[in-house]
């Protein structure tokens, strides 16, 4: 009873401190546009990053924008968060989708709100505003196959991971990969279609030994979502089949560092998502303020832009080496 | 021997040689030592929660914090051993111990506050990840110690395959085999273990013949919480990265594991050996889309099918036997 009474007090105490700060918070920010990025999965390297590019850009450019995500990469719970922001009223929403079409009904939600809805990841997004691309997703999708040419040859077996069968940007660039490697390397043979396990390591790693097991010309694997590459490339040295497999695709430089110095993991392909944050957060600023996509020529610390339709363009793609991995800087 | 074919455990072990088989005809590779001791080590990890969430659900609870609880103990251990230093005994102790405490915690807010347990362990879940995403900001750890990375390749015994790749059996493994015998000794052959299983049968009957229930809740959270903290550690070994996100949402797949194994989500039933053998199977059947080389897009649909089939077969078996009124004091015992 004593112990009840105790809580009740200390609600009591903390409440109008908490109304009082929120009030305060509101008033301060009241004319600031609220900008909100919603992204993946929070809390793993690759959306850690991205969300330095939002701080960044909250502080540029004055306005209230911050990050949010599910803690898996669960279509269902993005759904939610982004309904949670319609209610609160938010300015705009910067999103990284998990499932393309899961979001459709909830952006149409938001537009006839007012709400502005700019994507990331995800060109062919229905229903967006904008949607705004570090690279160029075909040539990203060719570069990949390029390397992992240079790596393993034009000739054998190989398997390609992605972070989920619904994630668009993967999927996208597979396709475009695929339709590329037809025409320019018809020696590579894709074992089986395309294995679910990019954002998770050790599942990474199992699916890695299990296509070792069933397919043992295997040549080289292709990894879209940043914890396949290390994860196939730990299967391999486990294996003593380390630089036999070609490992080659998106990883964060601070977690493949060790895996390309070994050998078991060949080449990293990418750009900053610090970029990524930065872009999306000036990029509804700018709409918000009634600037016209026409007129967008740069974005300042990125780069020039390139506008077609309603997708925004930058050329940021890096590649990751055992050379250069330690100066990225993430 | 023709009791134990009517056992759960006996069909699961036919579901399991079945597969095995179709498998084996499709993809020669399966049945091998090498993907064996792979898999041994692989699912070291899962089948190390199994043990520990089949004790909370033969008492009749449930948890849904311990993939939290392992992922705190696992970030403290690493956290300590690269600050600190040490060895693998003594990361060993201190995630067992951040476990420990934390499980305790859960059975305490369980027994004296008589909370159900799912509405507490799903908070403390919450609660327990929220702290660790606050304070380490979601932080990713990659540089464990030299000796840690040295411990997860150690071999108890290796072979060399006809390829000429060296494999044999996971140092990894053998904290898996060490938790199943100690486990099933203590639910079998202790008065602990017969008051767990009292507790999940009957908690009014087992307060009445004198089991301090109270105690045994808080014993099996704990107990739980324990296990959580080794297969932290186990997850560390296995992936080398320490994740603030990487275990929670496995929790489904380990009690699923479990409940296929035979255990009753009402408490009271459940063994090691029908645990191992859920784990088996999970393992089982993940591998072998892979190796008889079915497309991903099936995976979800395959696992759902076999749970659905194993577990509704056992409970129309069970159906049978109720409407049968067999009384059986020995199969009783032994359950």
């Amino acid at each position: 009873m004593k112990k009840i009474v105790l809580i009740i007090v200390i609600v009591l105490v903390l409440l109008p401190l908490h109304l009082f700060a929120g009030g305060q918070k509101d008033a301060a920010d009241a004319n600031k546009y609220e900008i909100v990025t919603v992204v993946k999965i929070t809390g793993i390297p690759w959306f850690n990053r991205l969300e330095e590019g939002v701080d960044a850009a909250a502080k540029d450019l004055d306005v209230n924008a911050y990050q949010i995500g599910p803690s898996d990469a669960d279509p269902a719970q993005q759904v939610k968060m982004v309904e949670d922001l319609i209610s609160k009223g938010v300015d705009a929403i910067c999103i990284t989708p998990n499932d393309a079409t899961a979001l459709e009904p909830v952006f149409q939600k938001a537009r006839e709100k007012g709400i502005l809805i700019l994507t990331h990841e995800s060109p062919d997004q229905a229903g967006k505003d904008v949607d705004i691309e570090l690279i160029d997703n075909v040539e990203f999708g060719r570069h990949t196959w390029d390397m992992l040419v240079k790596y393993m040859g034009d000739k054998g077996q190989y398997a390609i991971f992605v972070g989920g069968l619904t994630v668009p940007l993967h999927n996208l660039w597979a396709d475009e990969g695929l339709k590329y490697a037809k025409e320019h390397y018809p020696g590579l043979e894709l074992v089986t279609s395309r294995i679910p396990c990019g954002e998770d390591q050790e599942l990474a790693k199992q699916k890695t030994l299990e296509l070792l097991k069933t397919y043992p010309d295997l040549k080289g694997i292709i990894g879209f979502g940043s914890l396949g590459p290390p994860g196939a490339a730990q299967a391999l040295k486990e294996k003593g089949l380390a630089g036999k497999v070609a490992v080659v695709g998106n990883v964060i430089p601070g977690h493949a560092a060790p895996y390309l110095k070994d050998g078991s993991m060949s080449h990293g392909v990418l750009w900053d998502p610090k970029d990524a944050g930065y872009s999306l957060t000036y990029v509804a600023k700018y709409l918000l303020d009634g600037g016209s996509l026409a007129d967008l020529k740069e974005i300042p610390g990125i780069g020039a832009v390139v506008v077609d339709g309603d997708v925004i363009k930058v050329d940021a793609m890096a590649d990751i080496t055992k050379e250069n991995v330690d100066s990225f800087g993430f | 021997m023709k009791r134990f074919m009517k056992t759960h455990e006996f069909h699961v072990l036919v579901v399991i040689l079945i597969l095995s088989a179709a498998i084996t005809v499709v993809n020669p590779n399966f049945l091998t030592l090498e993907n064996g001791f792979d898999l041994l080590k692989s699912y070291s990890f899962m089948g190390v929660l199994a043990i520990g969430i089949l004790f909370v659900l033969i008492s009749g609870g449930i948890d849904i914090s311990f993939a939290a609880t392992a992922t705190v103990a696992e970030y403290v251990m690493a956290v300590v051993s690269i600050k600190l230093g040490g060895n693998m005994i003594t990361s060993l102790l201190l995630a067992t111990l951040v476990g420990l405490l934390l499980g305790a915690f859960n059975g305490f807010l369980i027994s004296k506050f008589k909370i159900a347990p799912i509405i507490t362990t799903i908070a403390t879940m919450n609660f327990y990840y929220g702290i660790l995403t606050v304070i380490t900001g979601g932080k990713w750890i990659y540089a464990l110690p030299e000796w840690f990375r040295a411990f997860a390749d150690i071999r108890v015994f290796t072979l060399v395959s006809r390829a000429g790749t060296p494999y044999g059996l996971s140092v990894i493994t053998l904290f898996w085999a060490v938790i199943t015998v100690l486990a099933f000794f203590l639910l079998r052959y202790t008065i602990l273990g017969r008051g767990i299983y009292a507790i999940g049968g009957d908690i009014g009957s087992a307060e009445r013949v004198g089991f301090p229930v109270r105690r045994l809740q808080i014993f099996v959270y704990s107990f739980m919480g324990m296990m959580a903290g080794i297969a932290g550690v186990i997850q560390a070994l296995l992936v080398q990265t320490v994740a603030p996100n990487s275990i929670v949402g496995k929790e489904l797949d380990v009690i699923a594991a479990v409940v296929l194994g035979g255990a009753s989500l009402s408490g009271g039933f459940g063994s090691v050996g029908g645990t191992l053998l859920g784990v088996f199977l999970i393992a089982v059947v993940k591998n072998g889309m892979t190796l008889v080389k079915i497309p991903a897009v099936w995976y979800d649909v395959f696992i759902g099918a076999v749970i659905l089939i194993s577990v509704g077969f056992t409970s129309w078996q069970g159906k049978k036997g109720y409407h049968q009124a067999v009384i059986d004091i020995e199969k009783e015992e032994a359950a």
